[in-house]
């Protein structure tokens, strides 16, 4: 069940010319390609470039990000968290259940899903850590877990009387084409930034993530880093979630598709093109966000060019295949030219 | 105890053996409908089909990687069966055939792309499961095909002796077949290796990427043929077919023990697995309790089954250790 480590991160080391390593970074890579798409839709695809179309494009990439950026965290511990399809859901029917069945105030609620999504991903993170075993299986049991029980509980019934301001935030726009949604994105991506660059507990994560026995003998607490990077993951999944029912004015059970398995695909596309490693250790929230921001303009441009709306999902396959593949060829020629 | 009987309780299956027994013991007490005919085929229809799936995954757990997109091959294959016998009019056999080899190759697909750029198995099976579901989608524009032909509707419904239905019947012989490759045939054991220790293993003349590409190769024609059997079963080439086979795959190998860093899987064992799944799905239904259940029972089950395996193993290292 392990995962095949990949060659030490290249960025770590001294490399011999600077212009060509920038230049094939992932996100010089990733910031070409979105400009390069943008060109090429906007000459082709009627009205990608039309103010309700960018519009539409920002709210749901910022949906897309905020998935990306909750495996992220959890990517960075060599683990990962197929479960956070399930915890978002799980947050966002709660924050219904909560407005709307107990009656309680809508920033209270939201507080509480919050919460909720934190509990259940730090569940995940204490039993992997007091397992020993590989994340992959125990949040495969728990995906099931907390969504088998939030169907259970709620008959697989939508919460559709949510409050206007809560609707009103996913339809609204701030300046023409920016959603607020999107702000939101930015500030928790420029959040994490700052926790992975600047602060002691992001250091830690990274180190316990590259190597835990090193960083264990450096005196981190690897096991409660690796739970608060599940804890992490959850509230970001909740946050998600909560931004989705926003934008579709209702909480739904399966907004997020059989055991929220839909988010899997988008949560391992963002970080992946970003370049984050696998094996953990190396994060680019930057990275991410750009991924998932290409993503969703690809299929955004896709669909108005009519490509069929049922084929979007093999070209996204296709899409984290050619990633990975040139990740790997990316890898090979930074270490070919570090020996020559 | 006598040696024979030892022995017995020393293998991987015994422990799914008893679990089985009782909760069969348990269940039949609170309710004796639990062991008619009807609710005996009803049984063995489940098992049959979920135990493909079950070896399918097996196949892969065996040499520690993970394949995500056995539901996605499923899916296809079933689709791809009706379709041709709808649209193209093919006598079953032959689409049947030509279905098989459609998961082969997408399991083929799978072992070559991880065998040739050494990328975890989880991505790209992630990404090929997007890509083959894709493609059902785009076929079937998430419509199900209804022209399956009655040969094959007849074969879905009817029984071969007593309570056991035909369909049990290629679950039976891919068994069997499994079994053999396992325990006799050399690339059943250099799966094994592989999943073993890769490194020891490669070092000992076997070829890596052969064992891999084999070993996805069945696993996709092991959730063709699980997606086939469904189709006569659902009497429909439904697209959705293969969606919750995810937790399903894991399971069943899981609670029979199967080591998930490979090189150990038993096949009565995961056999059992399924049944125990099956019996605890069956009763939920007997006793009127939630369907929606399923889910966590499942969930708890994986948790619990790879933490008594965890704890077999620290038992059995100990003793090692002193020596």
């Amino acid at each position: 069940m392990a995962l095949p480590d990949s060659p030490a991160s290249p960025a770590t080391r001294q490399a011999k010319r600077p212009m060509a390593r920038y230049f094939l970074t992932n996100e010089f890579g990733l910031a070409a390609l979105i400009v390069l798409f943008a060109v090429l839709f906007g000459v082709t695809a009627q009205g990608f470039l039309s103010p309700f179309n960018l519009f539409a494009l920002g709210r749901t990439a910022s949906i897309n990000i905020m998935i990306g950026l909750a495996m992220m965290v959890v990517i960075v511990t060599g683990g990962l968290n197929l479960a956070l399809g399930a915890i978002g859901v799980c947050a966002a029917i709660f924050c219904g259940f909560l407005i709307q069945d107990a009656g309680l105030a809508w920033p209270l609620a939201i507080v509480l899903a919050l919460a909720l999504g934190a509990a259940l991903g730090s569940i995940n993170g204490w039993i992997t850590v007091r397992s020993g075993l590989h994340s992959f299986i125990i949040t495969l049991a728990t995906m099931s877990i907390f969504f088998g029980a939030m169907i259970f509980l709620t008959r697989a019934q939508s919460y559709r009387g949510l409050p206007p301001e809560l609707t009103s935030f996913g339809r609204i726009k701030i300046v023409e084409i920016v959603s607020p949604l999107l702000v939101v994105t930015v500030v928790v991506a420029l959040l994490l930034a700052y926790l992975y660059r600047l602060t002691a507990l992001g250091r830690e994560m990274l180190a316990a993530g590259a190597k835990a026995e090193a960083a264990e003998l450096s005196g981190v607490r690897v096991g409660r880093v690796f739970i608060i990077c599940h804890m992490l993951s959850g509230a970001i999944a909740a946050v998600a979630a909560l931004m989705l029912t926003a934008r579709n004015g209702a909480a739904i059970p399966s907004m997020a598709g059989q055991l929220g398995q839909d988010w899997l695909l988008p949560a391992f596309l963002a970080p992946v093109l970003g370049g984050t490693l696998l094996t953990g250790g190396r994060v680019s929230v930057l990275g991410t966000c750009l991924g998932a921001f290409l993503v969703t303009m690809l299929t955004s441009g896709l669909l108005l060019m009519q490509i069929g709306e049922f084929w979007i999902q093999s070209f996204l396959g296709l899409l984290l295949l050619a990633a990975v593949l040139i990740d790997k060829s990316r890898r090979m020629l930074l270490d070919r030219s570090k020996l020559s | 105890m006598s040696p024979g009987l030892s022995r017995i309780v020393r293998t991987d299956w015994f422990g799914p053996f008893v679990i089985a027994l009782a909760a069969i013991a348990i269940v039949a007490a609170f309710n004796p409908s639990f062991l008619s005919p009807l609710n005996i085929q009803v049984l063995l229809l489940a098992i049959s089909i979920n135990a493909l799936i079950a070896f399918s995954q097996m196949s892969i757990i065996a040499i520690g990687q993970m394949n995500l997109s056995v539901g996605a091959i499923g899916g296809l294959v079933a689709i791809s069966f009706a379709g041709m016998m709808e649209v193209w009019g093919f006598p079953a056999p032959v689409a049947a055939t030509l279905a098989l080899a459609l998961g082969l190759v997408c399991g083929l697909l799978n072992g070559l792309v991880i065998a040739w750029t050494g990328i975890s198995a989880f991505i790209i099976t992630l990404a090929s499961l997007s890509l083959y579901k894709g493609i059902n989608l785009g076929i079937t524009q998430a419509q199900p095909f209804y022209g399956v032909l009655d040969a094959v509707k007849a074969f879905g419904q009817t029984n071969v002796l007593g309570p056991i239905p035909w369909l049990a019947v290629p679950t039976a012989i891919v068994a069997l077949l499994l079994w053999y490759m396992f325990n006799r045939l050399p690339v059943g054991r250099f799966i094994l290796a592989v999943g073993g220790n890769q490194h020891a293993a490669e070092l000992s003349g076997i070829s890596v990427g052969f064992t891999v590409t084999v070993a996805h190769a069945i696993s996709g024609l092991l959730a063709g043929l699980a997606g086939i059997l469904l189709v006569a079963r659902l009497q429909i080439g439904q697209p959705t077919i293969g969606d919750d086979w995810l937790i399903l795959s894991f399971a069943a190998p899981v609670i029979g023990g199967a080591v998930l860093a490979g090189g150990h899987v038993s096949i009565p064992a995961t056999l059992l697995g399924v049944v125990i799944v099956a019996i605890i799905t069956q009763a939920l239904v007997l006793f009127n309790i939630d369907p929606y259940l399923v889910q966590v029972v499942l969930g708890f089950l994986i948790l619990g089954a790879v933490g008594l395996n965890r704890f077999r193993e620290a038992r059995l290292e100990r003793p090692a250790g002193r020596i």
